[in-house]
């Protein structure tokens, strides 16, 4: 567990010389070269405002009844007491750390760094701007902006195939959605349940702990809403259900599924869909902390709109 | 007697299981926390006679009705033999505690024991002290050390004396006395009891157990919540600190117990901040240091001796404190020897596992040592420490917060001291650390990686290259206001050239 010369330099008791006046000591400073010299006290922004730094270098006093000392303090009666024999499930161990999902309305908690990096590389990457949905690669993040952000899509597609095959490669395309997915079913041999086409926002879920590996099946996977709970995938089971974007009954939906929400009005589980209207406008209103439209997540993006702006 | 050396195992003893014996250690361990919150935390220490062995215990009424026969026989009669002999057999009924109530309301019954404690016959004195002591053991509050107050003359006056196993005997019963209430130490004090205990240990300073027994008698009178306002000058000028210092080192034979009293009462003068300098002065910081540093060789060795870090933890709180004294230019010279921090290091590797809190204290060591020292910043990088120091920051129970201000520390110092960093590995550290859930670790994360990528456009380089943009970029829109602000201003000031599309350029 020690490196080795770690227990060199603590061991070994010959000629070294263990002064610290022996080791050189590096110049101390910031050269003006490359970017602006920098203090660790606090630091400017362009606009005069100063950023005071959280913590600063200085040492530290503890008295000794500081709340810093008090493990060691009991460590210490519990021998005195006679009570400091010890087995080893006895002993408390270090507490890994937490990560947590710094995106706005994804609070996300993992106890390793792999299931940060997946869940964000999953899920946060090719998100589309004006509905929130997270989509697993760029070609379907551009398939889906396309073919329900644009309204120039909507008016050619009348015209002509313009439904691309989902698969890389397949340079196919097709009048409708359902020729689409009858031709990925029937040329590339899809199973009959995947999930093609889905609408643009699916129901908020926010209670059970997310599987973000759904069996490599489903290719769209909505966001969590802001919550204390982690993220729960969505559970359509059919493909042809449309949900609506009524604000009311999104509302709703929020409600329900918050425990902690104690305004709101029990709602029983689960809240059926009703209308296959279009989906309008994306509700606002009942996101508290989203990602701005401008945000564009993922290597090879750029910086700017995507989609709504992006055709003119 | 509790040396460590020989293991007294709860476990051992026929009428408690292992299983009951950790369940009333978590109890325990729960009341002594909340005991220090409320800063009522004493502990008071038994000796049990060598020559006895545990009895199986009488019933509690048998005792004592025992104590009052007994005590009937002490006042009544005449002749020493007896006498000692009843004593003897109080003092064992004495271990009862509802005996110790039963016998302390009797209103002949202190004045009967200090006439045997003060007489001429010396075994009745010794019985007569150790019936004291179980007193000054007991659970019950009825029996509090202001009853017994008659006796303190007496004790204090013996601990001049050379009988080592009597005079141990006394140390522990006027240490049992110490803590429970001001009056008592007022009493304590002007009776004389620090002179006494000077020239106690001066006696006796070969005799490792009256040494112990000395010092755990200063640690109950200076961790007193008001001792720093008389006792801790007292102790100060009392001449007692050469005895401390040369008591740390252990005996292998005798075992840690004596060392580590006198660094728990060496804890205790230093956190009191009253008069660092006399306590430098004196050599307690070379002394810590070195000791320290022996410790770390035999940590490192893998040594499995028992109860080390119980002499480790008071000795990195002197030093982590005395390290304020003074600038730490002038402190050098005590703090002089390199593999210190090594130890330091050895310490929160080693016992990271076992005692968290251990590690972060070591940590909190390297902090006052680096704060403002550009000679000890340069020592950790010299010695490739910052790697050991780094892996640490996955852990939190405070310890990565201080692993970060250490690192912050060395940034601070330059931009020679920041590539340095950057060679061990910090960007990709900071990468992982700044995806914590512990906000104020990703906060202290963004101002150390500002610092880093500020010092040289190449660490901007390095950080872009090992993909952390997005993660800013992500940042932005945090819900915290102090990570927003400080992922925009590094985005803004530091990676803005470096970023992958400048238009400016296109066209």
């Amino acid at each position: 567990m020690l490196q080795p010369e770690l227990i060199q330099l603590l061991t070994v008791s010959d000629v070294v010389d263990t002064s610290i006046d022996a080791i050189p000591t590096l110049t101390v400073g910031f050269s003006p070269k490359g970017s602006a010299f920098s203090s660790f006290t606090s630091h400017s922004t362009e606009e005069g405002e100063k950023i005071p730094y959280t913590f600063t270098s200085h040492q530290i006093l503890l008295s000794k009844d500081h709340e810093f000392f008090e493990d060691g303090d009991i460590h210490r009666h519990l021998y005195l007491q006679n009570l400091s024999t010890c087995t080893a499930d006895d002993l408390p161990t270090a507490r890994a750390c937490e990560f947590k999902c710094h995106i706005s309305g994804c609070s996300q908690v993992f106890s390793c760094l792999d299931g940060y990096e997946h869940h964000y590389n999953t899920l946060h990457r090719h998100v589309c701007s004006s509905c929130q949905k997270s989509l697993p690669s760029t070609r379907l993040l551009d398939i889906h902006i396309q073919e329900w952000h644009d309204s120039l899509f909507s008016i050619l597609s009348e015209r002509q195939d313009m439904y691309q095959c989902l698969l890389e490669g397949c340079e196919l395309k097709f009048r409708s959605r359902e020729q689409r997915k009858d031709h990925m079913i029937n040329i590339h041999k899809y199973p009959s349940d995947f999930r093609f086409d889905k609408a643009k926002r699916t129901k908020k879920n926010k209670t059970a702990k997310t599987n973000l590996l759904q069996k490599g099946i489903s290719m769209e996977v909505s966001i969590s809403e802001p919550a204390v709970s982690p993220y729960r995938p969505e559970e359509e089971d059919s493909m042809e259900l449309q949900r609506t974007l009524d604000p009311a009954e999104e509302h709703l939906h929020a409600v329900e599924m918050s425990t902690e929400n104690a305004s709101a009005p029990n709602l029983p589980v689960p809240i059926p869909h009703t209308t296959d209207q279009p989906i309008s406008q994306h509700n606002r209103g009942t996101q508290s902390h989203r990602v701005p439209r401008t945000v564009c997540f993922g290597q090879g993006r750029v910086r700017g709109f995507r989609g709504r702006g992006r055709r003119i | 007697m509790w040396r460590l050396n020989v293991v007294r195992h709860k476990a051992g003893r026929p009428d408690i299981s292992l299983e009951e014996f950790k369940f009333k250690k978590r109890a325990h361990e729960k009341q002594l926390r909340q005991a220090r919150r409320d800063r009522q935390l004493v502990s008071k220490r038994l000796l049990v006679n060598d020559d006895e062995d545990e009895e199986g215990g009488t019933m509690d009424t048998l005792a004592s009705d025992q104590v009052l026969e007994y005590l009937q026989m002490i006042t009544n009669g005449r002749e020493s033999l007896d006498t000692e002999s009843q004593l003897r057999a109080l003092r064992k009924a004495l271990r009862d505690p509802s005996a110790q109530l039963t016998f302390i309301k009797q209103q002949c019954s202190i004045p009967a024991l200090v006439t045997n404690l003060s007489g001429p016959n010396t075994q009745c004195r010794l019985e007569a002290a150790r019936c004291f002591h179980e007193l000054s053991h007991s659970p019950h509050r009825e029996v509090d050390p202001w009853r017994l107050r008659q006796a303190t003359p007496y004790l204090i006056t013996y601990l001049s004396g050379q009988s080592p196993k009597f005079t141990e005997l006394c140390l522990y019963t006027l240490a049992n006395m110490c803590p429970d209430s001001d009056s008592v130490r007022e009493m304590l004090l002007a009776q004389g009891i620090i002179p006494a205990l000077t020239s106690c240990i001066q006696i006796h300073r070969y005799n490792l157990a009256v040494v112990e027994a000395v010092a755990f008698t200063f640690s109950q009178l200076v961790s007193a919540n008001s001792a720093a306002e008389k006792i801790i000058p007292a102790v100060l000028a009392s001449g007692l600190i050469p005895y401390l210092l040369s008591g740390l080192t252990p005996d292998p034979q005798f075992g840690l117990g004596p060392a580590i009293e006198c660094a728990w009462c060496l804890h205790y003068l230093c956190c009191s901040n009253v008069d660092s300098g006399t306590l430098v002065a004196h050599g307690a910081l070379l002394q810590c240091t070195s000791m320290l540093v022996t410790l770390g060789g035999a940590v490192a060795k893998g040594s499995e001796m028992e109860g080390l870090e119980l002499l480790i933890w008071p000795l990195l709180r002197c030093v982590g404190n005395l390290l304020l004294s003074g600038p730490l230019g002038t402190l050098q010279s005590h703090v002089n020897d390199s593999r210190f921090l090594a130890a330091l290091c050895a310490f929160a590797q080693v016992f990271l596992q076992t005692h968290p809190a251990l590690t972060r204290e070591s940590v909190w060591v390297l902090n006052n040592l680096t704060a403002d020292s550009s000679v000890f910043c340069s020592a950790l990088l010299y010695l490739n420490l910052v790697p050991a120091l780094m892996q640490l920051l996955h852990f939190s129970h405070g310890i990565n917060t201080m692993v970060l201000r250490v690192l912050g520390n060395i940034a601070h110092h330059g931009r020679e001291y920041c590539l340095h960093l950057a060679q061990a590995g910090l960007l990709s550290a900071l990468c992982a650390t700044m995806k914590m859930a512990d906000s104020e670790v990703v906060t202290f994360s963004l101002e150390v990686l500002d610092q880093l990528v500020s010092s040289d456009p190449q660490l901007a380089d390095e950080f872009i290259k090992q993909n952390g943009l997005p993660l800013l970029e992500a940042m932005q829109y945090n819900s915290q206001e102090t990570i927003r602000i400080r992922a925009t201003h590094l985005l803004e000031h530091h990676l803005t050239p470096h970023c992958t599309v400048d238009t400016s350029e296109v066209a």
